[in-house]
């Protein structure tokens, strides 16, 4: 740094009237600038610039890293916890909706199950009832037969004991026809009762 | 045509008196146009920065979401690049981002550009390589020359990749210093050529005759410059981010010396 302050005068000073520089000619100085050196290398011009910036940068270093980066890590971090906390709290009413939907599913499981129970004793119940009284009505269905097929037999019997009397009579009378004397009751019995028992 | 270097002459509006410093040596003080071209960047920042978080709410507005983003774009590069101590290199990388952003938009819109002289670059990069050189020596006093030899090298090769080494590390201030003067002065430069082009061309026209040709070049002109600032407003983010990142990782390489690598 400190050659090319010492170099400065040497390179320029055009049209800087109130600066005279120490040492430097003004033709050479006016003679360079004519030949299209870069302003920018007019090195009596750093020093200024140079500890002007630096000024301006521990300003600006200062202020950013003691006001303005602890304002908006602030701002970041409080946002940054809004969003978590939000987060948190629906995850935690989402959980609650869970469970109260996995109760309400619970409870609608348990009311089928229970209305399945209700429908399938009912239907038992209903069955057995039905089983019952159509026993009943067997039961009276058959004393109602029994007594019918009793009635029925008896009609038979007493209709084939006529059968017999009747069947001996014509005998009787028949055999009287054919042979002209007439049959004894006992013989034609006796011979009925060989042939009903063959029969 | 006006000379395009004119821009970068340094003008002195208040004339100081000079003072001789025993090391320095000769120094002109005087406020230049330089100086109010930096002051009004300066102000133009802190204006900013207040208004951004001076009522910052947690739903931002429009200005403080640029605020944020600037600096979120900041701190995710210390972050990303340096690691958990990143935090505490913040304000330095940030102060270098939005000094050098603000002159090289400031360039763009008033007739100076601070920026386009190698005498605050210079101070940008000679600042950024004196915080590595302190970290360096502060952190791992003279363990800080392990930078020059990275781990891993053949050692028939070490002499030539540590000479290496180091002629790249001396050329780091030269560069970051070259590669954002080059690119604003260059900038301009092109900027006022095209932009006199059209000044030219148009009173070629004026004069009439064969003059009247210079009305479509000076059209072309215009819309270059046209082009041309649209490309500048975006070299200019581009280079005070570029200078960011290069800050970040030669902090870096100090910062995590050893196990960086």
């Amino acid at each position: 740094m400190a050659d090319l302050k010492q170099s400065a005068p040497a390179v320029s000073t055009h049209g800087e009237g109130a600066v005279p520089a120490p040492g430097a000619t003004h033709e050479a100085a006016g003679a360079e600038h004519g030949s299209g050196g870069l302003p920018q290398f007019e090195f009596q011009h750093w020093g200024g610039q140079i500890a002007y910036l630096l000024v301006l940068f521990a300003i600006l270093y200062v202020l950013i890293a003691r006001v303005f980066t602890p304002r908006i890590r602030r701002v970041i971090d409080e946002r940054a916890s809004t969003i978590a906390g939000a987060i948190e709290a629906a995850r935690q009413v989402q959980a609650e909706a869970l469970e109260q939907s996995r109760a309400a599913a619970a409870d609608l499981a348990e009311a089928r199950s229970r209305s399945q129970r209700l429908a399938i004793d009912a239907r038992a119940k209903a069955a057995s009832e039905a089983a019952e009284r159509s026993a009943a009505e067997d039961a009276k269905l058959a004393v109602h037969i029994d007594e019918a097929e009793a009635r029925i037999a008896a009609m038979r019997d007493s209709a084939m004991a006529h059968v017999g009397a009747v069947a001996s009579e014509t005998a009787m009378a028949i055999v009287q026809k054919l042979t002209g004397k007439p049959a004894s009751a006992a013989e034609v019995k006796s011979a009925m009762a060989l042939r009903g028992g063959v029969a | 045509m006006a000379d395009p270097l004119h821009q970068f002459k340094i003008e002195k509006i208040v004339d100081l008196p000079d003072i001789t410093l025993p090391v320095v040596g000769h120094v002109d003080l005087a406020i230049t146009n330089s100086h109010v071209a930096m002051t009004v960047a300066f102000a133009a920042i802190v204006l900013f920065l207040t208004a951004v978080t001076a009522r910052a709410q947690v739903v931002p507005g429009r200005l403080q979401t640029v605020g944020e983003g600037l600096f979120g774009l900041i701190d995710n590069l210390t972050d990303s690049i340096i690691g958990h101590e990143g935090r505490k290199y913040f304000p330095f990388v940030f102060t270098i981002f939005t000094l050098i952003l603000g002159m090289n938009f400031l360039g763009l819109m008033l007739a100076f550009t601070a920026t386009s002289q190698i005498a605050v670059t210079a101070t940008f990069g000679i600042l950024t390589i004196g915080l590595v050189l302190i970290i360096g020596f502060a952190k791992h006093g003279l363990g800080f020359f392990k930078l020059f030899v990275p781990s891993g090298v053949p050692w028939i090769l070490l002499p030539v990749i540590v000479l290496i080494e180091f002629a790249s590390f001396l050329l780091r201030p030269v560069t970051l210093t070259l590669r954002l003067f080059g690119n604003m002065m260059g900038g301009h430069v092109a900027l006022k050529v095209f932009a006199g082009f059209v000044v030219t061309l148009g009173a070629m026209a004026m004069a009439g005759g064969f003059g009247l040709l210079g009305i479509p070049g000076a059209m072309l002109s215009l819309s270059l410059v046209t082009g041309l600032t649209a490309l500048e407003f975006l070299v200019a983010f581009l280079q005070a981010f570029v200078f960011a990142v290069l800050t970040c990782i030669y902090l870096n390489d100090v910062v995590n010396l050893g196990h960086g690598h």
